[in-house]
């Protein structure tokens, strides 16, 4: 690379890093995330507080339990009930 | 007690066949081998119980029968050289390496030394991460020869085993589920707060990361990192260096 454009480049990329920082890490700990509202009843993987872990949620779509499903994919996936969330409801 | 009477009686501590120091009484009779077996097994299962709590998901891989076997194993042929536990079992990894009867785990050894690093950053200096606002305020110019310092606690490891991937599930931290896709995984382990942190790195970055935390100038750790993967992605690496608090100034 000549300096000049290696120069360019390095700036183009800390730019972009620092306007990237508060969105989720490419230095992942999971290859899933936790998906709310979109598991069927007793298909739940665990929840927040409503009821003790996985399989007990007994509604359909409840927004408060979650499902483990590939990262990225969460927000995508619709539901009768609407879109998955990222945090329960 | 003399110096030799005390490495003989050190010596047949973890070793069963070096026979009872000579000259030792026991409270309850003139024999003292047997006050001497339970002393021997006092400091066996001690040590083999420091093993056990440093490397948890290693035990949880191989169960607690045979992870307590090849633990003893080897207390007995690398005993403690400091009086402090927190660092025992360093080269635990290697030892499991050539340990024959694990040698069909083939990830088992880079699991210990994920869990090895997890020890050495939670025991590591508390240091605050690098502050990006100090990053956004450098002239272009002086960026290419920026050097990094890096956190007390990081480690970068490379595995052609999933490690990460089997290390999480093992640890309670993701589902335990088939491993579908067996590829090669790196790691950053940091703690840059009060939480030991185990991430995956992308192509490149553990090569990036490694060449910045030896010193190399960030255009130099680009080009390393490049080489080492087409596919390396500089902005995505550095937001998540910056993310994962792995460097605490620049030079």
């Amino acid at each position: 690379m000549k300096n000049s454009i290696a120069t360019l480049a390095l700036a183009g990329s800390l730019a972009s890093a620092l306007a990237t920082i508060a969105a989720p890490s490419a230095f992942a700990a999971e290859n899933t995330e936790k998906c709310y509202g979109v598991a069927m009843k007793g298909q739940n993987d665990c929840a927040a507080g409503k009821h003790d872990c996985a399989g007990k949620s007994t509604m359909d779509f409840d927004k408060g339990s979650f499902k483990l499903v590939p990262a990225g994919t969460c927000t995508s996936m619709k539901t009768p009930e609407g879109h998955g969330m990222l945090m329960p409801a | 007690m003399s110096l030799g009477t005390q490495r003989q009686f050190a010596a047949a501590l973890t070793d069963p066949a070096v026979p009872v120091p000579q000259g030792l009484t026991a409270w309850n009779g003139p024999q003292p081998q047997r006050r001497f077996a339970v002393y021997r097994n006092n400091v066996v299962s001690g040590l083999t119980g420091a093993i056990a709590s440093r490397f948890p998901a290693a035990e949880t891989i191989v169960g607690e029968a045979f992870f307590s076997a090849m633990a003893a194993e080897f207390v007995r042929l690398h005993p403690p050289h400091s009086p402090l536990l927190l660092t025992y079992g360093d080269d635990f990894a290697d030892f499991t390496e050539r340990f024959e009867p694990a040698r069909s785990i083939a990830y088992l050894p880079d699991v210990i030394r994920l869990e090895a690093a997890r020890g050495k950053a939670y025991h590591a200096a508390d240091a605050a991460p690098l502050d990006p606002a100090v990053l956004a305020v450098l002239s272009p110019e002086r960026l290419a020869d920026v050097v990094f310092v890096p956190h007390p606690s990081l480690s970068v490891l490379r595995s052609p085993h999933p490690i990460v991937t089997i290390w999480a599930m093992n640890a309670g931290e993701a589902e335990l589920r088939p491993i579908e896709a067996w590829v090669s995984e790196d790691a950053i382990v940091v703690r840059p707060h009060m939480t030991v942190e185990v991430r995956r790195l992308p192509p490149g970055g553990a090569a990036f990361l490694q060449a910045l935390a030896e010193g190399k100038r960030l255009a130099a750790a680009v080009d390393i990192a490049s080489e080492d993967a087409s596919a390396f992605d500089l902005s995505a690496n550095l937001a998540g260096a910056l993310q994962t608090g792995a460097f605490v100034a620049i030079r």
